[in-house]
This record gives C-alpha cells, structure tokens and sequence, in this order.
C-alpha cells in the first residue's frame, strides 16, 4: 500500500466545506426568475375509483394560478386518472404563486371517490378471496417479468397464488434427502417491516422551459440521465430537450431516481412558468418508493458436526401497487451464502394497496439476511456450536456454486468472519454482565455494473478537472480526485470535480447498486491515465526526449536521471491552450464497461443491554467489518460503513411505515416514523478487510450496501445472546421481549 | 407544510394581549416556545384565525422563590427551568423532568407554562404539577384566577383554560425536609415523546416511614395520572421493596391507558408498573440521603 501516493489516505470530502458553511445548493435551494411552486393533490384512500375532480373552488384561492387532474395532465404514471391503488397517490395538483397558495388551493380540490376494496397485508392478498390488485386486474406486466428474470431459476409449477405478480424459484439437489441427512431442523417464519430511506432532504425538482426549447430540470436525484430519459418519454420530446441539472443530495439510499421531474417539466410546459414541486415530508413519505416489507419462512437442516444438508425457504415480498420488489436477489443470497448442497427456495412477489418500493440499500438483501441470520445463529445454538465457526464451516467461497448456477468469483466472506471471531467484543463477549450479550450476522451485496465516461482536463495552472456524469451522494467525488492524483503524483487538492448537466456530462449511470467508484472510478482512472500519457508525449517533444525516459512528480514532467531537464504540467498546458499553438488540449477520455461485479461482504457484531423494565434493547457496542477490496479513501469508507450499520440498527429497533387494515400509512412524519439519531447509537468501530477485487480501480469493490445488510440480525441475536428471547419480526416492539422475559425467557 | 393563513399580533403589554384573547376569543391562539403550536400550523391541524404572539411580552421569563413557593413565569423555557440553581435545589423532580423533555433546540424554546397549557397527554410537566400540588394562574381581561392540576386537566388536549384567558403563572410549593423526588420516564429513543413517565416526591419521617407520598403518570391516559390509592397504601409505613412493588402493580391496576401507534395499553401498563417502581426506589433513596431515616 506504500506504493501508493494519494490512495489510501484518508481525504477530506472535496464538497465538504459547501455543506458545513451550507452554501450547497440543494435543489429547494433553486428559484428560477418567476418561479411557481406546485402542490399535490393526494387520495386519502388506498383504493378508490375517482369519480370527479372539480378545481373550481381551488382556482378561486388567491395566489393559485392554475389546477390540474390527471386527466388534464396527462400521464398516469404521474396523477392518478381513473383509480387509486394506494393512499397518498396524486390524483391533482395546484400550481400557485406561493407554496402557502398551492396549498391553499390543494386543500380546496375536491375529489368524489367511490371507495373499492382493499388489501394490504400480502399474506392476506395471496388467499383466494382477497381484493384484487391492480395487475390482476388484467393488465399487462411483461416489463415486470422481465425485471426479476435475470436472476430467476427455472419454475417447478407451483401454483401462483392470487394477487402474485412474479415468483422466483431456485432448487438443487434432493430437499428431502437433505433433512433425512441433518441431526437438527430448524423452521420458522421471520417478517422485516416496510421501511423507508428517510433522506434528510425530501424530494423535489424544480423545471423550466429552455430558451431555445425544450427544458432545464434542477433535481435531486442519484440518476441524472435516468431523469433526463424519462422526463422527455413522459413529455414527448427528445432526450438531448431536456438537460437535468444534478443539484447536491441530501441522501439518495436508493430512493432518489425519478420521482416529481415529469411533473415538474409538464407544469412548466403548461403554466409557462418555472415551476418548483418540493415534497413536504409527508408528502415524501406517501408518495416516495419505500423498501418491500417481506415475510419469509425458512427451514433449515445440518449434521451435528455444523454440515448444513437442506435449505428451504418461502419469501414472500409486498411489492404494492406496481411490480418491482427485489425478490430474486433476496433469494439468491438467501441460498448462496453459505454452501448447501440440497435447496427449495421460492419467492413470491405479492401486489397490495401500497406505494410499490423501490431501492433501497441493497434492495431484497436485508430482509435476506434477517432470516437467514436469524436461522443460522439459532440453528448454531441447537447443536451446541459457536456460531461464527458454523458459518465459517459452511461460507461460500470463490468458485461456489450459486444457486443460479454461476459460481463465486474471489469474496472475502472468510476473511470477515475470521476478523470478527478475533476480535475482543467476540472472544470477550461470555464477560460480560446481567442482561448483555453479543450478536453477530453477516451480510453480503452482489454490486452492480455499468458502462460509464470520464474526461480529465489538464489546466494551465498544473490542476486536473476530471469531469464525470454521476451523481455524488456518498462521496466518491474526493475518491475519483484521489484516483486522478494518484495517477498524476499530484496532491489531492489540485484536482477539481465537475459534475456535469446532462447536456454537458459524460455519461454515467445512477448512483446506485455500490458501483460508482467500481464503474466511473475505472472510467476516470482510465481518463487519468490517457491525459498523463498525453502529458508524457508533450513533455517528450518539448524535452528531445522518449516518452519511456519521463517521469512525472511534483506537478512536473521530468527525465529520469536528469531532474534538471523538465517541465511543469501547467506549461504544458499553456502552451497547448494557446492561440496558434501547435500542441492539442491536453484532455483524456476515459471509458468502461467492467461488467463483472465484484461482491462484497459484512460480518457485524452488536453488543447490547437489554432494560428489562421497558424490555427495550440499548446497542452498548457495535463492531462492522468488511471485505472493502481497497480502501481508496477509507474516512469515506468508514463512514459509509457506519452509516450503513445505523440504517440496521434502524431496522432492528425503530423503523416500519404502519399501514392499517385500511392501507393508511398511520405515521407519515418524522415524529412518528422514527429512525436512530446520534443519542441512540455508540461509537461504531469498523474493521476493513482488503482481499482486492481483481476489476475495480486499484482493487476497489463496491462497499456501500454491504454494512446496511446485517444490521437487524445481529441486534436480534444479541438480544437472545442478552436474555434468552428470540425476537422474529423487525423491529422489536419491546412489548415482546417482555413478554417472553415474564414467561421465563427461552433459555 | 405552509400554515393556512392567519393574523398575527405580537402586544407589548398583558394587558394589550389579554384585551386581544378577549375581542378574539373564539379563534385566536398563544404562541409562546411554538414546539407544539408551529407544527400544528404547519401540518394544518390547527387553523386559528389569531395568533398572539406573547414573547414580546416583559418580565414574564421569571423563575423565583417567593415565600418559599416556586413561581415560574409563562415565558420560562425548559432549558432556564432545567438549570436553575434554585429549581435543582429545591424541586429537582422539575429540573429532572425538564430535561427529558425533547432536545436541546426544543428546550430552548418550549416553555413550562405552554407544555401544560396544550396538555400533551404524554408531557412530562403536566405530571410534575399533578405530583407537587402545583397550581397555574390564570389571567383573563376580567381577572385572574388559581387551578390546581386536577381541575385544569380535562382530557386528551383539553385543559380548563377559556379561550380569553392566558396562563401566566405556574406556581409549586415548597417540597417539606426529608423530600427526596424523581422523574422517570421511557422513550424508544433519546428526546421522544415519553410512552409513559412518572414523577414521585417522597418525604421520611423522623423514623424513616413513609411520611408523605406522592406519584403521578404521564402517558397512561388523556390527563396526568394521580395515584392516590397506591400514595395512601404506603403512607406510615416503612419502605420495603416488596411495598413498592406492591404499590407499583396497584397503580398499572388502576390506570386505564388506551392504546396507539406507540404503544399498547397493556404495555403502557407494564411500564406503568415498572417505572412507579423505578422512581419510588429512587426517590426513597434521596429522601433518605437527606437524613429521612
């Protein structure tokens, strides 16, 4: 690692002093000259026909200047027309000089429902005699289909239940010869609840028409030109009409793709104004895309010496209204973590009255994970085993096969585990007093791919800008400065970072999938690297001498063994930036397609004291490790990690979206939908673990889905390690440990 | 998240704010710290035609002693009230209570006198008063008038102030020698609303009986709870865990708690019993500290 100059180091965040000095421009931050603000309109029922929407009394508030229904608009995809699949659907919006008079005038639309039945619980969807959804109304899901396929096995003709959209099946061996084999079967039935990203900014865009055309969207979002696609889909035009402006986010998680930019565009086109559509956070929180709740049941066999024989397990994913939930993934990771030779897995995408989700952090893994977690501690407490040496007996390594049939390329799942058994919170962890204990789950994320471009500028004064098309949430922004430094021996402050528009960027897909460093860092390395050899090929003219007898150090181009013949990086860039000069711009290009994911995985360990007059468990401790490839930038890789291990904690103890009988989301606020703050969480110690992925720049892997992965189980396992109680659904409600703390506890 | 349209009037004088409650009456509205009130606004739950805005109002953030009674003024925020010297010192169950109330930001701006005026069902200070004997003044534009805890609560949100009229004053009694107190509480998180919480006052005989007892709830129903059974139970005698104990099931018995989003009625219950538990042992303790037995 000493070989390295700027990677490795810990850098500061390059947009770190806009954000604290809070200068960033966020995209509520954006009044355009003229600017409008709109409101929607949202159904108070999860399933309704809407009979009627009458404006008039809302054009009539002073300050609105117009109203609109979704036939007006245009577009279900943005307000409802006809029918309302879920409570919090748009069904109209007002535009009005004021945020205070667009609602105003929301509140005086009246809509007519007629109010149709409801189903929202997907175990009560799939019985014979629930409600139908949407999809099994008759229309149309090949899209759908297609989604979930890329990771699907083969069916085995199981009979769909109702109200299911996709089912997803994976099986190996003979299941039944498999539990004939095992000294211990283990069954039973976890649920991960609903939950949503909980970004500190809401959602917004803010659009206007462009003076020659088309239009300008300011948004905030992970996928610049995603937004741009459909935002011009939606309003008929040509992608290159619509140049989106990524404006700084206030976390993403997943959830900030497309949400309110078609909207946002088509208020525009109408009203020929600039329109700003910044959600409140109720607003945010009905109609943004949250993560699937899923039900998952899982059976489990192994020998007394810790072989697992048999794995069985039935997911089962609300995917809402639209289908999307990210059953395959789930079951894939559910049935290739550990080596098993003998599986059933199924996975059921389920259609209810509900929002769809979207991504969130790993979409499908965490819920995965919980079960899977849960079993294997549980099924290492029955046969008397410590429970990392079971997972380490039976953990997939490089060429294991998956249960889609493609094997492991090299993971670090061992590695973590081993770190995670010596470490003191383990090996320590039978010391500790009345009521605490240690858990530990792992956690693992495939990665993503996709093709991406990068261009890095040499300027005069010796500084690079490197120009990219992604979106910044995480802070890969200072980890491509540090890849465009390493490569020029240059100090991490002379490279700047231009995320550009849409009309300006090089492309790059969505923030999101833990591939941005992976797949646009390789893109910059490769820039980098164009533009220092074309550094190295001026230099050489300039110096009469071979390119192969240039070095470059200290911001100059220099002849190995002769340091005294050279010449500045930023000469060379005045000279080819001049007029009549005969030397072209000094610009690299940079492209990639590593289109082989490299996996990462977590192994935590929680430490908690469970209180036993609240029957509240309080995190004393908690330890994320993680196979990170290479560290590029390891504060951002630390904070990443412990970012991740609090959105667990989060899920193990505080957070569901309660939806009632009735489909209503009953805590809508940030009140009443409660996430972790600094007071609820200790320090998170992370160990880094670097088995180097063989594709990513400089041995990077994808590190930022993994740590939210193994949260929820090892809390969980705490607890039991704490008090004895087995807690199945997440989060706890601490009304159930009591419960079964009265009743003597397991143990 | 933009209120609804409102006036908004911010009088220099009592008077001048009182002669506004009384011309407005039926839909105006006090902004005092807002930590309850601009949220309503915001969410639209609330739509008062009338905001009087009183924290241009004069000498109304007082916390004093006068004639060894606690007077605090209707503009006294949480944090002054949290770290009064004289509140540590001599009504630490309020300072104690105070402190729990949200984060720093809210108890910078929250006010005593404004946490019992809205009677958040779960507020801790409703509690304190219903514990302590306090009492709250009242001023209207045509005079002034004392309520005890148990004839200003009336329910979920309802207490007995008439729209004319302004709490100006909140008033606790000085707690006898030998008093030891606490406030307890359990929030899922740091700076939730409490799911229940118990404020307790305890006073030792020359013996070290239980000379005075007292104990009430926030959280188990639409006002605080005052446990006088579970009080008088424990009045003369020693203190014993198992009369705690005892103490402590008989209030979860007698509390009738719904249940919410938050929490369910059984499980309010329980902490009921577990958190009466909690703090009778502490305050036992204190009152013990102070030479109580």
């Amino acid at each position: 690692m000493s070989a390295f100059a700027a990677i490795g180091k810990s850098a500061r965040r390059v947009e770190g002093r806009e954000k604290v000095t809070g200068t960033a421009t966020y995209v509520a931050d954006v009044h355009p000259r003229g600017a409008a603000c709109a409101r929607l309109v949202l159904s108070p029922y999860a399933h309704a026909r809407i009979k009627s929407v009458e404006l008039s009394a809302a054009l009539q508030v002073p300050g609105v200047i117009a109203a609109f229904s979704g036939k007006d608009i245009g577009g279900a995809e943005i307000l409802a027309i006809d029918e309302v699949y879920f409570a919090g659907e748009a069904v109209a919006v007002v535009v009005g000089e004021t945020e205070a008079a667009a609602e105003d005038g929301a509140d005086a639309v009246q809509v007519d429902y007629e109010p149709l039945p409801v189903v929202s619980d997907p175990i009560a969807a799939m019985k014979p005699d629930s409600p139908l959804t949407r999809a099994a109304q008759g229309e149309s899901h090949d899209d759908a289909g297609a989604h979930g396929a890329a990771v699907g096995g083969a069916g085995t003709g199981r009979p769909k239940p109702r109200n299911v959209n996709q089912m997803v099946e994976f099986q190996r061996g003979d299941l039944a010869k498999g539990f004939a084999e095992a000294d211990v079967v283990l069954e039973d039935t976890y649920r991960v609840a609903r939950v949503h990203q909980g970004y500190m900014e809401t959602q917004g865009s803010v659009a206007e028409r462009a003076p020659g055309g088309g239009f300008t969207v300011w948004t905030t979002t992970q996928a610049a030109f995603g937004a741009r696609d459909e935002t011009a889909k939606f309003l008929g035009i040509p992608a290159h009409e619509v140049n989106v402006i990524p404006t700084q986010v206030g976390g993403g998680f997943g959830g900030k793709f497309v949400l309110v930019e078609p909207l946002a565009a088509a208020l525009a086109r109408r009203v020929r104004r600039p329109v700003r559509v910044i959600l409140d956070r109720t607003q945010d929180f009905l109609v943004s895309h949250p993560a699937p709740g899923a039900v998952i049941r899982m059976k489990m066999g192994a020998k007394k010496d810790g072989t697992l024989t048999a794995l069985e397990a039935e997911l089962v994913f609300d995917a809402g209204c639209a289908p999307g939930a990210p059953t395959g993934i789930a079951a894939l990771l559910l049935g290739g973590t550990y080596r098993c030779p003998n599986l059933d897995i199924v996975g059921y995408e389920v259609l209810t009255h509900k929002v769809s989700p979207g991504a969130y952090r790993a979409p499908g893994a965490p819920q995965a994970y919980y079960a899977l977690e849960s079993h294997m501690s549980r099924l290492a407490d029955q046969l008397g085993l410590d429970p990392i040496e079971f997972r380490l007996k039976n953990a997939a390594k490089e060429g294991d096969i998956r249960p889609d049939g493609r094997p492991w390329p090299r993971i670090g799942l061992i590695e973590c585990l081993e770190a995670a058994r010596a470490h003191p919170m383990w090996r320590d962890r039978k010391k500790l007093g009345a009521d605490e204990g240690v858990g530990v789950a792992v956690g693992g994320w495939g990665g993503g791919t996709e093709p991406a471009t990068g261009g890095c500028r040499v300027n005069p004064d010796g500084s690079l800008t490197v120009q990219v098309g992604s979106v910044d949430i995480t802070g890969v922004n200072t980890t491509f400065a540090l890849i465009a430094a390493e490569v020029f021996g240059l100090p991490v402050e002379q490279v700047q970072i231009a995320t550009n528009d849409t009309d300006h960027a090089p492309y790059a897909g969505a923030s999101g999938g833990s591939k941005t460093t992976y797949t646009v860092g390789a893109a910059v390395l490769a820039a980098a690297q164009e533009a220092r050899s074309q550094v190295i090929e001026m230099a050489a003219d300039r110096l009469e001498a071979a390119p192969s007898d240039l070095d470059i150090a200290d911001g100059r181009v220099f002849v190995k063994g002769a340091p005294n013949r050279g010449v500045t990086i930023g000469e060379l860039a005045r000279l080819a930036n001049r007029f009549g000069s005969r030397y072209k711009p000094l610009h690299g290009q940079g492209r990639a397609a590593v289109h082989t994911a490299s996996p990462g995985f977590a192994v935590q360990l929680c430490q908690t004291k469970v209180d036993r007059g609240s029957g509240m468990p309080r995190i004393t401790g908690y330890v994320a490790v993680q196979d990170v490839g290479r560290a590029l930038n390891p504060a951002e890789v630390i904070g990443q990690i412990r970012g991740g291990a609090v959105q667990g904690i989060g899920r193990a103890l505080f957070e569901a979206m309660e939806h009632d009988e009735g489909g209503q989301l009953a805590n809508a606020t940030l009140a009443d939908y409660t996430m972790p703050t600094a007071a609820d969480i200790p320090d998170i110690e992370v160990v880094l673990i670097e088995v180097p992925s063989e594709l990513g720049p400089f041995g990077a892997k994808g590190v930022g889905e993994p740590p939210a992965v193994p949260g929820a189980a090892a809390v969980v396992n705490a607890v039991e390690a704490a008090v004895g109680v087995r807690v199945k659904n997440v989060p706890i409600k601490p009304e159930v440990i009591l419960d079964a703390l009265e009743e003597g506890g397991k143990r | 998240m933009k209120a609804p349209a409102f006036d908004y009037e911010a009088p220099a004088t009592l008077e001048e704010a009182l002669g506004l409650l009384q011309a407005r009456a039926d839909d105006a509205k006090v902004l005092a710290g807002g930590q309850s009130l601009m949220p309503m606004l915001n969410m639209r739950l609330a739509r008062p035609a009338l905001i009087v805005d009183i924290n241009r109002l004069p000498g109304l953030d007082y916390i004093r002693i006068a004639g060894g009674q606690l007077q605090v003024g209707a503009l006294a925020r949480h944090t002054a009230v949290a770290s009064h010297p004289e509140v540590k010192k001599g009504w630490p169950v309020l300072a104690e209570a105070a402190a729990q109330i949200g984060h720093d930001a809210i108890r910078n701006r929250g006010t005593l006198a404004g946490s019992l005026a809205h009677s958040d069902p779960t507020a801790e200070h409703p509690a304190v008063l219903a514990a302590l004997d306090g009492e709250v003044v009242v001023r209207s534009a045509k005079g002034e008038r004392t309520l005890k805890a148990d004839d200003f609560f009336l329910g979920y949100l309802t207490t007995a102030l008439q729209p004319d009229e302004l709490l100006t004053e909140v008033r606790f009694p000085a707690l006898a020698p030998r008093t030891g107190s606490t406030f307890v509480e359990f929030a899922p998180r740091v700076g939730d609303f409490a799911v229940v919480g118990v404020a307790a006052a305890v006073t030792l005989g020359g013996d070290g009986s239980w000379q005075d007892v007292r104990l009430a709830l926030t959280g188990v129903g639409g006002t605080p709870f005052r446990a006088r059974q579970a009080e008088s139970a424990l009045k003369g005698k020693k203190p014993t865990a198992a009369d705690i104990q005892a103490a402590a099931a008989q209030v979860a018995e007698a509390i009738e708690p719904d249940s919410d989003i938050k929490a369910s009625a059984r499980y309010r219950r329980h902490l009921a019993r577990t958190l009466s538990e909690r703090a009778l042992t502490t305050a036992a303790e204190r009152a013990a500290g102070q030479g109580g037995r």
